[in-house]
């Protein structure tokens, strides 16, 4: 049922083995790059890289892989438009005749600036979340101290996700089979009461659910066991000479522009 | 020795109905009871009796010959003992990996880090299910769940384990894989209580066989004492086994004459079927 979802990648992809610390540190510090940077060149050049990384190394499918970009890509592109239209002053690049809208020079390329943050910063953040799942960035986030009982209802959160994401769907066709979505007034209809069954489901379930785990002794707290592979120095090493690569190239592009 | 023993177990909703009315039910050591019963009959509600989930409005469940109490630290250790497995294995698989949740029982009755590990690994590779530690559960298939469900209860290495109808929803395959593991567990040395519906598995393995119907146990006793009140079994909504039901038609209709016990598995039929045919051909 989830076979086409980010989640199903992050559990079947060529780079799930490797240390999830190693790959934090390295998605954070590289999006840290592509921010700082002031000219558009690193971030691209990071936006390059991280998809031939998620294609080639980590074996993501690129067809899902585009789909997974359009949003962000869409997103970004519009932040450029509007921001290439209504920022910045001086030399006008060029002139709508409509309204006065004009795009400056200076307008186009704090909005190229801007997108090409966003698409290097967003595929920093694909590599994490199309790599690693979701369970063992649970242990990473209690090694930085976050309150267990956040971590908790997370995990929890994560799982039940899961069961009423199928539940609903068994419901959804359920309904569907009953020509429950054959007309704009059905479907409002129907999926008001879809919405409603899932709420009680969802209160039956947690009842249930904390039956079986009072059968195992629950007292309170969950226990979250943490087993990783080193990371190694070598692979260290590489990490940090690539991060410095990328910020002399931050220094050395300084406020180079397009335009 | 009675591992688990229910005597007069009562229990009223809090809207008054009744569930169970005076349910007596006893376990040998080292036996496998079958529960049979139509849906609604008051199965899971007896179950969750046996590690004090659920308080009896009267009577009392006696584990291991003590008494069970339903203080907190008395609950724990009899959780400990008394292992449930679920139904619906979406109610018990909570935790994101399938390592996590087999832990999560051995964790909470405070072992060590590496008593924990061997736990998980071998209640893992004793369900079939080594190698699957980090996998989150709703990437397996129902019967991956189901095992991965029992595999927890197993890591608390538990006296008894209940089995809330450990075949329902699976293939064939997956329900006989369940079965051979449950007879496996038994033979070295656990106790085991099933509900079910299955009448054709029950008489394989079952030593023993309650029916419950409306809160009530109805009869009790070997499969062949069970099975051979058929007015009984057909009021409380069962059936008989096929084989048995075949041999009793066999038996009214055709006029064959077969020892008195109807034989419930199919080793049986094959016995009383070839004792006949030898019988018929000395006649002659």
């Amino acid at each position: 049922m989830f076979e086409n979802t980010v989640d199903n990648y992050a559990h079947h992809n060529n780079l799930k083995g490797a240390n999830i610390y190693f790959k934090v540190l390295f998605a954070i510090l590289t999006m840290f790059m592509s921010l700082i940077s002031t000219s558009p060149i690193i971030p691209i050049i990071i936006a390059v890289l991280m998809s031939f990384l998620i294609i080639f190394k980590a074996k993501i499918p690129w067809k899902f892989y585009l789909k997974f970009l359009t949003i962000p890509f869409i997103f970004g592109f519009l932040t450029f438009i509007f921001m290439a239209f209504f920022f910045g002053f001086g030399t006008p690049l060029w002139e709508l005749n409509i309204f006065s809208l004009t795009v400056t020079i200076d307008g186009f390329n704090l909005g190229f600036l801007v997108f090409s943050r966003i698409m290097g910063g967003f595929t920093c953040m694909a590599f994490l979340s199309l790599t690693t799942p979701m369970t063992e960035l649970f242990s990473v986030l209690e090694t930085f101290k976050i309150p267990k009982i956040v971590l908790e209802i997370a995990m929890m959160m994560y799982r039940y996700i899961f069961v009423f994401l199928g539940e609903g769907i068994n419901m959804y066709h359920a309904q569907q089979t009953r020509l429950g979505y054959h007309s704009f007034k059905s479907s409002y209809k129907s999926m008001g009461i879809l919405a409603s069954n899932l709420f009680i489901r969802t209160w039956i379930k947690g009842e249930n659910a904390y039956l079986a785990m009072e059968s195992r002794c629950y007292n309170g707290s969950l226990h979250i066991n943490n087993y990783q592979n080193k990371i190694g120095t070598k692979n260290l090493f590489i990490l940090f000479s690539f991060e410095a690569l990328l910020l002399a190239g931050v220094y050395l592009s300084g406020n180079f522009t397009l335009i | 020795m009675n591992m688990i023993e229910a005597k007069e177990i009562t229990y009223k909703y809090p809207d008054g109905t009744k569930a169970l009315h005076g349910v007596n039910f006893n376990v040998e050591k080292g036996k496998i009871v079958a529960l049979l019963g139509p849906n609604g009959a008051g199965k899971s509600t007896l179950f969750l009796h046996f590690n004090g989930i659920i308080e009896p409005s009267s009577g009392q469940i006696n584990i291991a010959n003590e008494p069970l109490k339903y203080s907190k630290s008395a609950l724990h250790k009899a959780r400990q003992k008394v292992g449930i497995v679920f139904q619906n294995p979406d109610d018990q698989l909570f935790a994101p990996t399938v390592r996590e949740d087999v832990a999560f029982g051995p964790m909470n009755m405070g072992l060590s880090g590496k008593e924990v590990d061997d736990r998980v690994s071998n209640s893992l590779e004793k369900v079939g299910m080594g190698g699957f530690e980090d996998k989150a559960p709703h990437h397996l298939s129902g019967g991956q769940k189901k095992r991965v469900a029992i595999a927890g209860i197993l890591a608390m290495e538990p006296q008894i384990m209940v089995l809330d109808e450990p075949t329902s929803g699976l293939d064939p395959k997956g329900a006989s894989q369940i079965l051979k593991l449950l007879y496996d567990l038994n033979k070295e040395g656990m106790t085991i209580i099933i509900s079910t519906h299955d009448v054709d598995m029950v008489p394989i393995y079952a030593d023993k066989i309650y029916i419950i119907s409306s809160g009530e146990i109805i009869k009790e006793g070997k499969p062949h004492i069970v099975f051979g009140d058929v007015k009984t079994i057909r009021n409380a909504n069962l059936r008989l086994p096929r084989i048995a039901h075949l041999m009793e038609i066999l038996k009214k209709e055709d006029k064959l004459l077969f020892s008195e016990e109807y034989p419930l598995t199919i080793g049986e039929a094959r016995r009383s079927l070839l004792e006949y045919i030898d019988g018929v051909k000395e006649d002659k």
